[in-house]
């Protein structure tokens, strides 16, 4: 970092925003669609374990596999169902991603409901949905949303790698700067990154607070 | 399942610098030394904040913050900023990726040991850290172990990236395939560090057989 | 002796948990810290093996004052015995009994000796000590917890809720077992409990506290059931106080007769002279053991036939079932040398006849205790010489 070539060169950020702004929003899709999609299969897949014991090993340990599999391996397996930087290529891996840390989640959530609570349910007269709703993942919800942190905030952080197979949002920042050897791109797209995922993250614990009066936040991670 | 023949099959693959398995071994040599400094980084620091609850929020709030740091992002700006030559270019990022999982988990871990036992282990005279080695961190091993689990297979599948800037390991045979449109090449070193990564989980099932206390992984199993 | 000498504690948020206590515990006994929750109780334990510090004041021990002994020194010579038992999950059930002897640099083998010599002394299996604790019942564990307390022999026990989180019967036979090794030990036990009826059981000295963390009597129990200091310790000593005082009184003092009936009713002694029961008949003593006499028709037999506190010495059922069609009459017994007025009183309300049979230690009939006898028990000790 010579004195000739500043870290930051504040002018190209203000000429390439319109840009900057794009690819923002484009990570923005590629990251939250995953986690969104993660968790409404979670849900019932989770549910389902949690129910059928006997599901919970198999699957945990199919996610687990799921999950020592490298993004890139599998965006590059992906090139030739799904096409060269499309937008699919990254959200059908890292919704794997998400399922890996989202099912586990759910059925630790549904485990962590004092049994003496889901028997007085019962007892009470709940049906099986109405308790599910009213009683079990009221209670699950902390639990659930702390893996949503966690399949969140890698799934904004891995986006980036998509710049490799030619579509990763603020990860084609990283690829500009490397092939022009210029860092402000490459600062400006780890700075928006942490951001973003600082952002989305916080509002996971607002949402947290809002769904869960009841419990205020003591546990931190 | 051609391309997999292809690129296992080609005697060329196996041998020389840029074999399958120099290429392994470079794999596995950042990814241990990334994960040796992050487990004396992380561990520490865990057991410390566990065992005091003093720093915890500010320290668990970092490390989430830290799992956003963008792999990929790092390696390039660090490898434009102070050239390749070395391997610790790709050394921080991975140390940065590998961090908060231990940390987080070596926190949670201790933090979660019931009370009783605490109160008990200082009511028969142990000492602080006596408390801590010899009844904490026994108890806590299963969430370490997992901690480090879930870190050491998140090394082995984004050490690959380190091969963009011309870094060794598994990652060159995919960067490398995908740039010369070679396949088999890009999918055998694919298939590759998800063998490693499964070696890995192998590696750490066995690992907490040998060294979890039955009376700590039975209660798991119990519950 | 632990005296605790104008000792304070208040928490940091103000709230004052144990305020200005002042007592003495006197060695080789048990003293009982009782009192609902808030009471200070705990908090009063937990200084005495500093794992709290007072506020003010101080705690001496054998005259030493303990701010001056390193906490985890003093603590190793102090057993610790809490309700959770807080058994170290990863380690075996002997290791675990072995704890402060490894602390205190034992020889492993010489640890692990004693380790299983504590648990035979608290009644358990040594095929025990290789397990695991989550493979054992709650009242194994703190069987365990107890044992573990002892490894060191220390002089001083200290035991908070120990025995509450188990059922009733486990209970019952965890305190007994208690007793008999304190009977055999003589430990300087402080116990704390919020049941004033184990508190009863277990203590020489019951130190009732109140909510507020102030002392509200020291005595030993008679006393206490006797002449409680105010409303607020009645009222914790609940019903039946008087009744419960009787278990104080030793039955010895009863007049018995020695014939084997009264008017209208007989005692039936098998081979053994051990009683079967009581007949209703023509105030004849019955010859024999009465079994060759046919049932009458619509005999009653009102409630099962036990024989009061002495469980040792049940009926054996068959025998049971042979009184009954025998037609005879539920009885209760009490050997004068162990047991207590309350349990002799007891014994005569079993039996339809009023009386109470006396036996020896074997449980062979001695005598009977009438009604007129124990009117005459009771009155002494209700009198005002008692006290």
């Amino acid at each position: 970092m010579g004195d000739a070539e500043p870290l930051v060169r504040w002018d190209w950020i203000g000429r390439n925003w319109p840009d900057i702004q794009g690819l923002l929003v484009d990570h923005v899709i590629m990251a939250i669609l995953p986690v969104l999609l993660g968790l409404l299969v979670a849900l019932p897949l989770g549910l389902a374990s949690a129910r059928w014991r006997v599901l919970y090993q198999p699957t945990v340990s199919l996610m687990n596999v799921v999950y020592s599999l490298p993004s890139l391996a599998v965006f590059i397996v992906l090139i030739p169902l799904t096409g060269l930087a499309n937008r699919a290529t990254v959200i059908i891996p890292l919704t794997f991603y998400s399922l890996a840390v989202l099912i586990p989640a759910v059925v630790d959530g549904l485990g962590s409901v004092p049994a003496h609570v889901s028997q007085s349910a019962v007892a009470m007269g709940f049906g099986p949905m109405r308790r599910l709703i009213q009683v079990d993942l009221p209670i699950a919800v902390p639990v659930v949303l702390a893996g949503l942190r966690v399949a969140t905030v890698s799934s904004i952080s891995l986006v980036s790698v998509g710049a490799l197979i030619g579509r990763g949002g603020l990860g084609y920042l990283f690829i500009d700067g490397w092939q022009r050897q210029f860092s402000t791109p490459i600062l400006v797209g780890i700075v928006l990154v942490v951001v973003l995922a600082v952002l989305a993250d916080g509002l996971l614990v607002l949402a947290q607070r809002l769904l869960t009066p009841w419990a205020r936040a003591r546990r931190t991670a | 399942m051609n391309w997999l023949f292809d690129f296992f099959g080609d005697a060329a693959n196996w041998s020389g610098s840029g074999g399958i398995p120099v290429r392994v071994l470079e794999h596995v040599e950042f990814s241990v030394i990334a994960l040796l400094f992050a487990m004396l980084i992380a561990i520490p620091l865990g057991l410390l904040i566990g065992h005091t609850g003093r720093g915890a929020v500010v320290v668990v709030v970092a490390a989430n913050a830290a799992r956003a740091l963008p792999t990929l992002g790092l390696v390039v700006l660090i490898v434009l900023l102070v050239g390749v030559g070395t391997t610790w270019p790709v050394l921080v990022p991975l140390v940065a990726l590998a961090v908060p999982p231990i940390l987080v988990n070596t926190y949670e871990g201790i933090r979660g040991v019931d009370d009783d036992l605490r109160d008990a282990a200082y009511g028969m005279g142990l000492r602080g850290r006596q408390v801590l080695l010899r009844v904490l961190v026994p108890v806590a091993l299963p969430l370490i172990l997992l901690g480090l689990r879930i870190a050491a297979i998140q090394v082995v599948a984004t050490a690959t990236v380190a091969a963009y800037v011309g870094l060794g390991g598994l990652g060159r045979f995919i960067i490398d395939g995908l740039a010369t449109k070679d396949f088999p090449s890009t999918i055998g070193g694919a298939v590759l560090v998800a063998a490693l990564a499964l070696v890995v989980q192998l590696g750490f099932a066995l690992l907490q057989r040998l060294v979890v206390s039955p009376g700590v992984s039975g209660r798991a199993q119990a519950r | 002796m632990i005296t605790f000498e104008g000792v304070t504690k208040r928490f940091g948020d103000g709230t004052v948990a144990v305020d200005n206590l002042n007592l003495q515990v006197p060695t080789g006994a048990v003293t009982v810290f009782v009192g609902p929750s808030g009471c200070g109780k705990t908090t009063s334990l937990r200084m005495i093996n500093r794992m709290i510090d007072p506020t003010e004041g101080r705690i001496l021990l054998d005259g030493e004052d303990i701010r001056k002994i390193d906490p985890p020194a003093l603590r190793r010579g102090i057993g610790y015995v809490i309700q959770a038992a807080g058994l170290f999950p990863h380690r075996k059930i002997v290791d675990n009994v072995a704890t402060v002897p490894y602390l205190l640099g034992w020889d492993k083998k010489k640890a692990r000796a004693r380790a299983m010599e504590l648990m035979e002394r608290v009644g358990l299996d040594t095929k025990l000590a290789e397990r695991y604790p989550f493979q054992l019942s709650g009242g194994q564990q703190q069987r365990v917890g107890v044992a573990r307390a002892l490894a060191a022999d220390p002089p001083v026990l200290l035991m908070d809720e120990p025995f509450s989180a188990v059922d009733p019967v486990v209970r019952t036979s965890l305190q007994d077992e208690l007793l008999r090794l304190q009977a055999e030990l003589q430990k300087t036990i402080v116990f704390v409990t919020h049941d004033i009826d184990e508190a009863i059981k277990l203590g020489d000295t019951v130190a009732v506290m109140r909510v507020g963390g102030r002392l509200a009597q020291i005595d030993d129990p008679p006393t206490l059931l006797a002449e409680p200091a105010d409303d607020f310790v009645e009222g914790f000593l609940g019903k039946d106080r008087g009744i419960r005082r009787l278990s104080f009184v030793p039955a010895g003092g009863l007049a018995v007769r020695s014939e084997q009936g009264i008017p209208g009713w007989s005692v039936v002694l098998d081979d053994d002279r051990r009683p079967l029961g009581w007949r209703a008949e023509g105030g004849r003593p019955s010859e024999g053991n009465g079994y060759d006499s046919p049932a009458k028709e619509g005999d009653p037999l009102e409630g099962p036939v036990l024989n009061g506190t002495r469980p040792e010495r049940p009926p054996a059922g068959e025998a049971r079932t042979r009184a009954a069609a025998a037609g005879l009459q539920p009885f209760g017994t009490v050997d004068l040398n162990k047991d207590s007025l309350r349990a002799a009183l007891d014994a005569a309300l079993l039996a339809p006849s009023g009386c109470a049979i006396a036996v020896d230690g074997e449980g062979r009939f001695t005598g009977i205790v009438t009604r007129e006898a124990l009117d005459a028990a009771l009155a002494r000790a209700t009198g005002p010489a008692d006290g």
